[in-house]
C-alpha cells in the first residue's frame, strides 16, 4: 500500500507492505536507526516514537496505520546540531550507558514532561514504566528528568529512588 | 511479521459492517493492536484481512449523560479514559483499573473494547465494567443487540460475538454514577505486569459488588450484595465464584488465598 507520512517534519510517500511494522519502516525503509527494536512485543519501550502526538510502541503499530499521520523520532530531538535540554541532562547525569534504551527513554520523558511539567519521582517512574534499561539502574535517568523539570536538588536526597 | 494480510480502514460504520460480512471469518478488526499484532507476530492468529476500526470519528467518543449514563466508543483508549474529567468525577473505578493496565505507551493505543473482546481472564478493565453493570453494544450489518458484560465472556479468550459482529460501544447505566470502588492487582513487580490475580470492590448505590480477574476462565463478579453483609459472607460469595488454576505465575491455592486477602482488605477500605 502507498502511504503518505510526515516524519520529523519531512513528508514521505512510500510503498510499504501491509505487514510491515512502523518500527521496521522507520529503521529499514527510511534509515532512521535511532529507534531500536528490543522485544518486538510491547514490553521494553526501546521502539517508542510519537505517532500523531502520542507515544506508542512502534513495534506494535503497522506502517500503513501511519498513513496521513505524523511521526517524531529521536532523530528529530536535537535541532541545528544542538542537543535538546533533555538530551543534555541525560548526558550530564550519565543516564546513558550502552544507549539502547535511550531513544525510547527520551521520547517517553518528553511525553511525561508535556503532560506533567513538574513530575515527582513517582510520576517519573510511572511515566517511564514502559521503558526498560538494563544498564543504568534508572537512578541517573530519573535524575536527568528531575533536572530538566526543576526538581533536582542534591543527589543525596535521591538515594533509593 | 512473516504472515501476510491486506489492510483496510473504512471511514463509515456501515462500510465496516458490510466488510465484516463479506470478508467473513478471515477478517480481523484492528483497534490498538496491542493484543492482535503480538498474536499475529507469534503466529497464533493468521487473518487474511485487517480492518482498522479507528478511522471512524464516532469511535473515539466518550459521552456522559445525566439520564443515560456513560457511553464509551469502540476505539476509546485506556489513556482516553484516564484523561476524561466526567469519568474522573463520576465513574472513578474505571480510572482506577485503567491505571493498572500495561504501560503508558501501551495505554495510548490499547482500547477498552479490545481489552474485553480479547477476553483474557486477567483483563484489568473487566472488573470495573462488571462492578459498574456495564453492557456491550453489538452490531452486524443486519442486527443490533446489547449484552451485559456479565454474559459477554464465555470462556478463556471467548465471547458471545459472532464472526460478522463487532462491538460498537460500552454503556454504563446512570445507576452506577458516583460508585466508589478500589482495585488491587497482585503483580511480580511494581512496574507494568499482567496480574497474578486482581480484585475490585465497589459500592454502587446501596449495594456492594466484588469482581475478580485471573482466578477463573473469565473475569467474574458477584451480584449486588447488601451493604451490611459480613466479611465472612462476602468472602464466601467470592470464594464460590472463582476456580483458579496453577500455572507459571503461581499455584491455585495461592491465588485463592490472595483473592480472599485482597477482598478482605478492600472491603475495609471501601466501607470506611
Ligand atoms: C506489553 C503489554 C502489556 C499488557 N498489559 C496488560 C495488562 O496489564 N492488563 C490487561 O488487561 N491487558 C494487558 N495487555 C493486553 C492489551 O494491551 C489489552 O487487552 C488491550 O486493551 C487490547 O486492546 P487493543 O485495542 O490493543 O486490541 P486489539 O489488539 O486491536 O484487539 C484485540 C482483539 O479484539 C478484537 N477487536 C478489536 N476491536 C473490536 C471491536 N470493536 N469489535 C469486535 N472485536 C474487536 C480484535 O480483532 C482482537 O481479536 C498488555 C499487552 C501488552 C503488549
Ligand atoms: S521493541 Fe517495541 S516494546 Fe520492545
Ligand atoms: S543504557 Fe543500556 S539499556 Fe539503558
Amino acid at each position: 500500500m502507498r502511504i503518505n507520512v510526515t516524519v520529523n517534519g519531512i513528508a514521505y510517500e512510500k510503498d510499504v507492505a501491509e505487514n510491515r511494522t512502523l518500527l521496521r519502516f522507520l529503521r529499514e525503509d527510511l534509515g532512521l536507526t535511532g529507534t531500536k527494536e528490543g522485544c518486538g512485543a510491547g514490553e521494553c519501550g526501546a521502539c517508542t516514537v510519537f505517532f500523531n502526538g502520542k507515544t506508542v510502541n512502534s513495534c506494535m503499530v503497522l506502517a500503513v496505520e501511519a498513513n496521513e499521520g505524523t511521526i517524531e523520532t529521536i532523530e528529530g530531538e536535537s535541532s541545528g546540531g544542538m542537543l535538546s535540554r533533555l538530551q543534555e541532562a541525560f548526558d550530564r547525569h550519565h543516564a546513558v550507558q550502552c544507549g539502547f534504551c535511550t531513544a525510547g527513554m527520551i521520547m517517553s520523558a518528553r511525553e511525561l514532561i508535556h503532560h506533567t511539567p513538574h513530575p515527582t519521582v513517582d510520576q517519573i517512574k510511572e511515566g517511564l514504566e514502559g521503558n526498560f534499561c538494563r544498564c543504568t539502574g534508572y537512578e541517573q535517568i530519573i535524575e536527568a528528568v528531575l533536572d530538566v523539570t526543576g526538581g533536582y536538588t542534591a543527589k543525596e536526597e535521591l538515594i533509593h529512588v | 511479521m512473516i504472515h501476510q494480510f491486506s489492510y483496510t480502514a473504512p471511514t463509515e460504520l456501515t462500510d465496516l459492517l458490510t466488510l465484516l460480512e463479506t470478508v467473513g471469518p478471515g477478517a480481523r478488526l484492528l483497534a490498538g493492536g496491542t493484543d492482535l499484532l503480538v498474536n499475529i507476530r507469534n503466529g497464533l492468529v493468521k487473518p487474511n484481512t485487517l480492518v482498522d476500526v479507528k478511522r471512524i470519528p464516532e469511535a473515539h467518543a466518550i459521552m456522559s449523560d445525566n439520564t443515560k449514563g456513560l457511553r464509551i466508543g469502540w476505539a476509546v483508549t485506556i489513556n482516553d479514559i484516564l484523561r476524561n474529567s466526567d469519568i474522573a468525577s463520576s465513574y472513578q473505578l474505571l480510572q482506577t483499573c485503567a491505571h493498572d493496565l500495561a504501560s503508558y505507551q501501551v495505554r495510548n493505543r490499547a482500547t477498552v473494547v479490545g481489552n474485553i473482546v480479547n477476553a483474557s481472564p486477567c483483563s484489568d478493565m473487566a472488573p470495573a465494567l462488571l462492578c459498574l453493570d456495564a453492557s456491550v453494544e453489538i452490531a452486524s450489518s443486519k442486527a443490533y443487540r446489547t449484552v451485559p458484560v456479565r454474559q459477554f465472556f464465555t470462556g478463556v479468550k471467548r465471547t458471545v460475538l459472532k464472526p460478522d459482529e463487532m462491538v460498537i460501544g460500552i454503556t454504563i447505566p446512570i445507576q452506577s454514577k458516583g460508585a466508589k470502588g478500589k482495585y488491587r492487582k497482585l503483580k511480580r513487580i511494581q512496574g507494568h505486569d499482567l496480574g497474578i490475580i486482581g480484585v475490585a470492590v465497589a459500592r454502587v448505590g446501596d449495594s456492594l459488588r466484588i469482581a475478580v480477574s485471573s482466578a477463573a476462565p473469565t473475569p467474574v463478579a458477584t451480584g449486588a450484595l447488601p451493604l451490611d453483609i459480613t466479611d465472612s459472607e462476602a468472602l464466601a460469595a467470592v470464594d464460590a465464584l472463582i476456580s483458579p488454576i496453577s500455572d507459571v505465575r503461581c499455584t491455585k491455592e495461592y491465588r485463592r488465598f490472595m483473592v480472599s486477602e485482597f477482598t478482605r482488605r478492600l472491603l475495609a477500605e471501601v466501607r470506611s
